[in-house]
């Protein structure tokens, strides 16, 4: 199919275009409690075809891009109109002028991972194996699962030389745990994993049975008012989303943000930790075929790069490092233990914490949260956080244990003094 | 004018019930859903015009499920001819019997019945008044840019104005032994955003709407363009709330999102058979206002969460949910329905042909009331206004609500001040939000401008809303 595009796009003279193609397989599995409710398999092969105009108006050089829409099945005419279509509609979609990346054939880059050792439903099989395992208590247990275990092929080709093409593997899904007494709760969690670590995974959901009996333990939020919160694991991820994502290209160029290399972006008054992050290849290229390569962000608070596709790095004046997903952050030098000796509200299930990369204002709804008040320490549930990443960057104390995710591997928690939290008046 | 079908489904309607066919020699039962959607997307800001011809429904596929007689399966897949289908049956096939290698250690296979269908015959497409592609690229990109130009002239201190508008044509054929259904749907979604900064903060304001129909949605977009550039500038100087309950007057979207995150999710029946939903216990019994009514169906409204048939091929309802503030029911897709005992409602959706179908949200609203906005605001002593939902997440289980608003306009001895606090976090237990709606107008406004998670995936395109209501709730 790549190449009847190809071709295509060459008898309508359409000069510059870049073709993806995506083969992807999968096997899932859905159960209620113990009970395999559904079984299911997909066999997709996906295309997209975006294609380039070159414009003159006004005296200035534009290009326009779209993407047609490209599917299996289509005989050469419709491929010909949704291919012709497109180009005529990047005609009306004039931007300042930007190159494709340059590039060559490389070898195919197969996937590393231990997955891609045995067959995509023994991947799914032994995950939910994994999570079922400690699946052994009267009062909590596994409440439902879904696992999707995926191999994709992909391949990019472009007009300008590019054809990379590589595997990857993912198993990933959510479960839930519920508990039944004293209150009747459950706590949802969702993973995504590139290598097999049954024993990890296994232990991840022994720990949620653990929280969640908390859960069913808490009935009542925390009174409102100012906290030490400490947030751990993904919650850590998506607080610091904000450096990756004020520091993307397509922010600076649109001046949604002012970054600029150089810049201590973490702020002068540093209390707490100074933050390094580094940008971590998870695939070998990304979706426009751009080599990845680990690449340092932050350095103790200064901004080391700008990054994202080739068309605002063409803007920018900057080299194109393409789309990361995956940040990889120092720990700390304080233990957990030491942050939980002072009085904490420590937030250990969210219904979805989120981080505004706009207002930096970050927050949610606290499911599950340990609040210390110097003396016992107590489950709470409702109420929520709102803070500040603008007030909060100062004062961000990192664990000395690391956390590692699909996207993340950084410190296990981090501790901020001062977050408003809605809870109980009086 | 109805919305065109799909002449690639049309054309190889008698693979699909070849397919079908070989399949029902081998199984008691099987379907075929075949879909055809396509999509297109247009921006303008003050530094960059886009055009994109694909998005994240576009896609042309098929998903078969099939009943061995004990079990269900399915297999999704996107290539389709003559010479390709013993390959796909034997793909099926291999889908079917899975479970021989793949069924973990300590689990068992459901064992279930095959649906009974009612012989069906169906036809449908919707009503459009623009049709995009006749309207053509360059109009849209045009209409776009004068919408943007009009808000950067509202105030220097706007940073952008973001323009985008997006349709949507989905066309599907549902086959299975007593099923021969075809249904043509469009819908428009535009949103205007305007963008200001203090500091490192940036601050926004949006303004999003929807319709089953096309581009006639353009004309109300550029109405709103001031309203959001306003509010833009405004929320430059507001400041964070002080946690606490208070009487608020929600807007009609603020309104959709409690109907739709903080209630209508427990309401899905999938989560009934997980024992996830407390409503299961709360059939019957008063869960909200007297005033309240509330509706889900994909036939309860025009808007984005409309069709004439679900993914599983049962025809669309109008689900009265909440009757005077009576739990009368939840909704359902046809696996669920069967193991509940209960009749589906229409509510099987998938994110697509690649995915499972789940219980899902369509329209979901509450009725209005009698309530005039003014003599809301004029009953409030010491409250708020609350504007511009930002975002939501379910809790089926525990009712908590977690749903997100842009800004807050304070509300002292019955007057708006001018005070607006942002950003804004709304919790709390849903039935104490929903028993203490007081006040209710009696206009209703539905939009589908975002996008419906189940969890943290199977995007779905719903819509949701109500009138303007008066209540009592926890903010941060």
């Amino acid at each position: 199919m790549i190449d009847r595009i190809i071709n295509t796009l060459k008898e309508l003279d359409i000069s510059t275009y870049l073709v993806t193609e995506t083969v992807t397989h999968s096997a899932e599995a859905f159960f209620v409690k113990k009970r395999m409710d559904l079984k299911r398999r997909t066999t997709l092969a996906d295309y997209t075809a975006s294609v380039y105009r070159t414009m003159e108006r006004d005296g200035e050089t534009l290009v326009g891009v779209c993407d047609a829409p490209v599917y299996p099945g289509m005989d050469d005419s419709e491929l010909r109109e949704a291919l012709s279509s497109a180009y005529h509609a990047a005609s009306f979609a004039g931007n300042p002028r930007y190159e494709l990346l340059s590039g060559r054939k490389e070898d195919f880059v197969p996937a590393r991972s231990g997955y891609a050792e045995m067959p995509l439903e023994e991947c799914m099989r032994t995950t939910a194996e994994a999570i079922f395992a400690p699946d052994v208590h009267e009062d909590v247990f596994v409440n439902s699962v879904e696992v999707f275990a995926l191999r994709k092929v992909r391949r990019v080709v472009n007009s300008r030389g590019v054809d990379v093409s590589w595997e990857s593997y993912n198993v990933n899904g959510e479960y839930v745990i519920q508990c039944v007494d004293p209150s009747d709760v459950e706590t949802h969690h969702i993973f995504s994993l590139r290598e097999p670590d049954p024993a990890a995974l296994s232990a991840e959901v022994e720990a949620s049975l653990a929280r969640t009996r908390d859960r069913a333990l808490a009935s009542r939020p925390p009174k409102a008012g100012s906290y030490t919160v400490i947030l751990s694991e993904d919650n850590v991820r998506e607080l610091l989303s904000w450096y990756t994502a004020r520091s993307g290209s397509g922010m600076v160029y649109q001046r949604y943000s002012d970054w600029a290399v150089g810049q201590n972006v973490q702020g002068e008054d540093i209390r707490g930790d100074r933050l390094t992050v580094t940008l971590k290849a998870d695939e070998p290229y990304d979706s426009a075929g751009i080599p990845l390569k680990d690449r340092p962000l932050l350095e103790n608070g200064v901004l080391r790069t700008v990054h994202g596709g080739f068309r605002f790095a063409h803007y920018l004046g900057i080299e194109p490092t393409g789309q990361y997903s995956c940040t990889e952050v120092p720990t700390g030098s304080t233990p957990l233990a030491e942050m939980k000796k002072k009085p904490y509200l420590y937030v250990v299930s969210f219904s979805d914490f989120q981080m505004n990369s706009f207002s930096g204002h970050f927050g949610g709804e606290i499911r599950l949260a340990y609040l210390y008040d110097g003396e016992t320490v107590t489950p709470v549930t409702g109420g929520s956080i709102n803070g500040s990443i603008l007030e909060a960057q100062g004062n961000m104390v990192f664990s000395k244990e690391r956390y590692r995710s699909a996207r993340f591997s950084g410190p296990y928690a981090v501790a901020i003094e001062n977050v408003a939290v809605a809870g109980l008046n009086g | 004018m109805k919305v065109k079908g799909s002449p690639y489904l049309r054309a190889n309607k008698p693979l699909f019930q070849k397919l079908l066919a070989a399949l029902l020699e081998q199984y008691p039962y099987a379907s075929i859903l075949a879909s055809d959607v396509r999509e297109k997307s247009y921006m303008v800001n003050r530094r960059l015009t886009s055009v994109n011809g694909g998005g994240i429904f576009s896609g042309r596929g098929f998903v078969v499920k099939v009943f061995d007689g004990q079990h269900w399966s399915e297999h999704s897949f996107n290539r389709i001819s003559e010479e390709l289908l013993p390959d796909v049956l034997a793909q099926i096939r291999e889908t079917v019997s899975l479970s021989d290698t793949a069924l973990p250690a300590g689990t068992v296979e459901g064992v279930f019945s095959a649906p009974a269908e009612e012989k069906t015959v169906f036809q449908g497409s919707t009503e459009l008044e623009v049709d995009p592609e006749e309207l053509g690229d360059d109009v849209i990109l045009e209409r776009l840019t004068a919408i943007r130009d009009r808000g950067l002239r509202y105030s220097d201190q706007l940073l952008d104005c973001q323009v985008r508008t997006e349709w949507n044509r989905t066309s599907k054929l549902f086959l299975s032994p007593n099923k021969d259904m075809e249904q043509n749907i469009m819908w428009t979604t535009g949103t205007a955003v305007t963008i200001a900064h203090r500091g490192q903060e940036i601050k926004n304001s949006y303004q999003s709407m929807s319709c089953l129909g096309g581009m006639e949605l353009l004309d109300r977009l550029a109405q709103t363009i001031e309203k959001a550039a306003r509010t833009t500038i405004e929320l430059l100087d507001s400041v964070p709330i002080v946690p606490g309950e208070y009487e608020c007057v929600c807007a009609p979207d603020v309104t959709g999102m409690i109907v739709h995150e903080a209630f209508g999710h427990g309401l899905e029946m999938d989560m009934f058979v997980k024992d996830r939903a407390q409503a299961k216990r709360f059939i019957g019994q008063y869960v909200a206002s007297p005033l309240v009514t509330m509706h889900d169906g994909a036939s309860s409204a025009p808007q984005t969460g409309s069709f004439f048939f679900d993914d599983e091929g049962v025809m669309a309802h109008d689900t009265i949910i909440i009757d005077k503030g009576v739990l009368k029911t939840g909704m359902s897709d046809l696996q669920s329905a069967m193991i509940l005992g209960t009749e589906p409602t229409g509510n099987g959706r998938r994110e697509s042909y690649r995915r499972k179908a789940y219980t899902r949200m369509t329209n979901t609203w509450f009725e209005g009331g009698t309530d005039s906005v003014e003599d809301m605001i004029a009953s409030v002593k010491d409250g708020l206004l609350l504007d511009e939902p930002s975002s939501g997440m379910e809790d089926p289980k525990n009712w908590g609500i977690q749903c997100m608003v842009s800004f807050a306009r304070e509300i002292k001895d019955g007057k708006l001040t001018g005070r607006i606090f942002s950003p804004i976090v709304l919790s709390g237990y849903v039935p104490d939000l929903l028993k203490s709606i007081t006040m209710m107008s009696p206009d209703v406004e539905l939009a589908g401008g975002g996008f419906c998670g189940k969890g943290y995936k199977e995007l779905m395109k719903v819509s949701d809303g109500g009138p303007w209501i008066k209540a009592r709730i926890r903010l941060g």
